[in-house]
């Protein structure tokens, strides 16, 4: 999912600031498990922002906001309420907010498109409703096959690729003494698979264009430019 | 000088680090101090490293401050990371180093920015030190990483850095024989004060093939050590060193650092190629421990 985490009230209030009358988007798919932008989320901004005077036009959770395919069916029939707002305020990702801003776009509405949310990884839930790990980087030429499973693109602080560097101690991360070393994480794995050789590989440098910004990525013919 | 013309001739090569200042150096009237600390070292080590943002703390950077220590006399190992070069500015900067006279590197992955000065900057390691050194070894053979010619090859001695403390060592060891398979011609060893440590780490080593420099920081204080094994990655005091330093008042800590560390090379140095020393400002007691180290 793409993990989010609520923006400051008072950052949303001043990014609000001059809009009265407000249309609220929340995402009932990764902001909703991150508790942060799904329906209940939504219900509870409504009332904060009616407190401070705000009209609150309308409010919309699609299932999965950052896909046309799931926003576009509950924004559309909207359009009028949408036409109504000063603003839309979108609790979701980055991406979220930007399909929302550009289906207003396609509706033909020029409106300011805003968000109360700080987007903040490609994270996967390890606790439900309580922790969720970054664990990919999307680097596009991914190395799991070849280190246990585990990235050291992401997992490793410097992203290191031909072992650890020596600031390791007690098994601990340098950057973060609380943080697994992800290299002694990946050797003893590939130790418990017997495949510990498959260090030896010198890994050259990466290819930095496969995740050169911004991708776009042809579904049909699996293409990414 | 090339360094590995020194371990060529089986000498027991010795060098010493200095770092560069917070600032400029122009127009200055006198050299700046950590010139003058390096020179004051000239007739007792071969080299002296120049750190390069060392501790991720910004400062005169190490291409700069090497050259200036060439420029009086004093052979440098300049000392490149790459936490803060993309793969041109690394390679750039070699071709850079050899052009201004340098002949010894130093290549490291660099400490975290959570460490130093500038925790909010973004890390670069494009590359990792192990790519480093394969491009580095590129240059000198007259190519570019990607595999273009150079008008002229660079010609540079390799140095790598290996921690003997690190556990698994099996891991080390296994990054420390990449390294080697990518050109590195001699190693500097991360501090080590247990001589079973250093030990274990040079019977593992042995039939690597190059030749590998003891490293030790200088104990300054009681503090200081316990500073070292609580924030400083990699490296541990023993409890044993902590209390000899204790045993004394503060007046007494540069004779006992002295006494320690002269002890600490007679016990390791003579299972290793060289000695790096790495003094922190206290390059003035290098003579004195040298003086007790009768296998020099």
């Amino acid at each position: 999912m793409i993990a989010t985490t609520k923006k400051p009230y008072t950052e949303v209030l001043e990014a609000l600031a001059g809009y009265r009358r407000l249309g609220l988007v929340g995402c009932d798919g990764c902001a909703k498990v991150c508790l942060t932008g799904g329906s209940d989320e939504v219900a509870a901004m409504a009332q904060d922002l009616k407190a401070q005077g705000k009209d609150i036009v309308f409010e919309a959770t699609p299932e999965r906001t950052c896909n046309v395919a799931k926003a576009n069916p509950v924004l559309e029939p909207l359009k009028e309420k949408i036409k109504e707002a000063d603003a839309l305020l979108v609790l979701g990702c980055g991406g979220a907010v930007q399909i929302t801003r550009l289906l207003t776009e396609e509706y033909g509405l020029t409106l300011p498109v805003k968000t109360g949310l700080n987007s903040v990884g490609h994270m996967d839930t390890v606790i439900p409703g309580k922790v969720a790990l970054e664990q990919c980087q999307e680097c596009g030429d991914c190395v799991l096959n070849d280190t246990g499973g585990i990235c050291p693109v992401t997992k490793c602080a410097k992203g290191l690729l031909n072992g650890p560097c020596g600031g390791s101690e007690n098994g601990k991360c340098e950057a973060a003494p609380d943080r697994d070393c992800a290299w002694i994480l990946i050797f003893h794995r590939l130790t418990a698979l017997g495949e510990v050789d498959r260090l030896r590989q010198f890994v050259a440098a990466k290819d930095h264009r496969k995740a050169a910004k911004p991708r776009t990525l042809y579904i049909q013919e699996g293409r990414v430019a | 000088m090339k360094l590995t013309e020194l371990f060529g001739k089986k000498e027991f090569v010795i060098t010493s680090e200095v770092g560069p200042v917070k600032g400029c150096c122009r127009n200055g009237h006198s050299l700046p101090a950590f010139v003058r600390e390096a020179q004051s070292l000239k007739k007792f080590v071969y080299a002296v490293n120049v750190t390069d943002n060392q501790g991720a703390v910004m400062r005169l950077g190490s291409l700069a401050a090497a050259v200036m220590l060439k420029q009086n006399g004093i052979e440098p190992i300049y000392q490149l990371t790459c936490r803060d070069r993309n793969r041109l500015a690394l390679q750039s900067d070699l071709l850079s180093a050899c052009s201004l006279g340098i002949d010894n590197v130093l290549l490291l992955t660099g400490d975290h920015l959570n460490l130093g000065d500038h925790p909010s900057a973004k890390g670069v390691f494009d590359l990792d030190s192990v790519q480093l050194l394969s491009l580095a070894r590129d240059l000198n053979r007259g190519y570019d990483m990607m595999g273009h010619e150079l008008t002229q090859p660079a010609d540079l001695t390799l140095g790598a850095v290996v921690n003997p403390n690190f556990q698994p060592l099996d891991l080390q060891l296994l990054k420390m024989e990449k390294k080697i398979a990518q050109g590195a011609q001699f190693f500097q060893t991360q501090a080590v004060y247990d001589p079973k440590v250093f030990e274990t780490f040079v019977r593992r080593t042995e039939g690597f093939g190059v030749p590998i420099q003891w490293g030790v920081v200088l104990i300054k204080s009681p503090k200081m050590a316990r500073y070292m094994n609580e924030r400083l990655a990699g490296i541990t005091v023993p409890e044993a060193i902590i209390r000899e330093m204790e045993s004394t008042t503060p007046e007494g800590w540069r004779d006992q650092a002295v006494a320690i560390t002269a002890r600490l090379l007679k016990e390791m140095g003579p299972m290793a190629q060289g000695v790096h020393f790495m003094p922190l400002g206290w390059s003035d007691l290098i003579p004195s421990i040298l003086e007790r180290f009768p296998g020099r």
